[in-house]
């Protein structure tokens, strides 16, 4: 007798059609998201809120009740919700440019404050919906379409670091950098966005996963070169692990 | 034994799973599909072992389903 291993968790919309690139990490973090809040049986009481960005159509994939913020405002929605609606679980679903550039102020502020949410971070270096421009997360060296000749510090300054700027927010209770750039990995991603959860569920605090995903589209690389970039280009930038974690201090 | 059930309309051909899979099951097709795109297909079958590494590689959820 065959049994089911593996089968779409039950919140992704049935004839969902995926609009990011071939090969794009979106899709595997959405995926993951959505298994999740079949395993912890919470999909009834959450709300989402979406941000401007690749990942602008989350509504379209999931069959849950979602917000749309406006570009950088996601967890400054994220906290009308959670603090109109406290019984409810609340999460962010941002790529860098919006969390980190147009957004910082509304996240750190967030984060500072301890709210009860948790923010997904998808860190792919770059502005992918608008034609791959400079990011804050872009490194030094790396080319875009606004940095042809490659971010210079003297310029356009160093990037900015996600997580090691959360984990000084006091308010922050979970913190981590993962990556999608393996089948290891993606496990680790799921444990870590697991964790995250669990803290916003605990009460703990605010909780951040960034997770370090690929471009191919705008990276001019297939898929499987992008997740090599990440390997060999991100990693030395942007260590993964656990940066704060108040449940296990 | 195992089996992977493909919507080869789904499938934006990345070829993400067939590097992952342990067993060479997966093969880019000889024909595309409504966009125009060489979607993947299960060429030899009978070594699938139901890891379900492939469908949780693939980024489109091509992959629907998975037995052992
Ligand atoms: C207020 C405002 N400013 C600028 C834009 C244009 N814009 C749309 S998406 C985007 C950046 C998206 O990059 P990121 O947040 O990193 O997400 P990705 O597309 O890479 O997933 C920008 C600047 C906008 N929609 N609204
Ligand atoms: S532009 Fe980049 S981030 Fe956006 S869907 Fe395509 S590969 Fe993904
Ligand atoms: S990973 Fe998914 S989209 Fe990519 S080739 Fe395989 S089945 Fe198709």
């Amino acid at each position: 007798m065959e049994t089911l291993v593996f089968q779409k968790p039950s919140r992704i919309k049935k004839d969902c059609k995926v609009t990011f690139c071939p090969g794009c990490d979106h899709g595997v973090a959405i995926r993951i998201i959505a298994e999740l809040l079949d395993e912890l049986g919470i999909a009834d009481k959450t709300i989402v809120v979406s941000s401007i960005g690749c990942s602008v159509f989350l509504n379209d994939y999931y069959d849950l009740d979602i917000v749309e913020a406006p570009h950088g405002r996601a967890l400054a929605v994220a906290t009308g919700v959670k603090r109109a609606k406290p019984d409810k679980f609340v999460f962010t679903y941002q790529g860098d440019g919006d969390f980190a550039s147009i957004g910082l102020g509304e996240s750190m502020h967030a984060l500072s404050r301890g709210e009860k949410v948790t923010a997904i971070c998808i860190n792919n270096t770059n502005y992918g919906m608008t034609g791959g421009q400079m990011a804050p997360t872009t490194i030094l060296g790396q080319k875009t379409t606004t940095t042809i000749n490659g971010r210079d510090a003297e310029v356009q300054g160093y990037p900015i670091k996600i997580c090691e700027m959360a984990a000084v927010c006091d308010g922050a209770a979970f913190v981590a950098r993962c990556s999608l750039d393996s089948s290891k990995e993606i496990e680790n991603t799921k444990k870590m966005i697991k964790r995250a959860f669990e803290s916003q569920i605990n009460g703990l605090g605010a909780s951040v996963v960034e997770i370090l995903s690929i471009c191919p589209t705008n990276w001019r690389l297939s898929p499987q070169e992008s997740h090599e970039r990440v390997r060999r280009e991100l990693y030395p930038v942007y260590p993964l692990g656990i940066y704060k974690d108040k449940a296990n201090k | 034994m195992g089996r992977v059930v493909i919507d080869s309309e789904k499938c934006k051909g990345c070829l993400l799973c067939v590097e992952v899979c342990p067993r060479n099951v997966l093969k880019k097709s000889e024909t595309y599909n409504s966009k125009g795109i060489y979607p993947v297909y299960a060429e030899n079958k009978n070594n699938c072992i139901g890891c379900a590494l492939c469908a949780k590689r693939c980024p489109d959820m091509a992959i629907t389903e998975v037995y052992r």
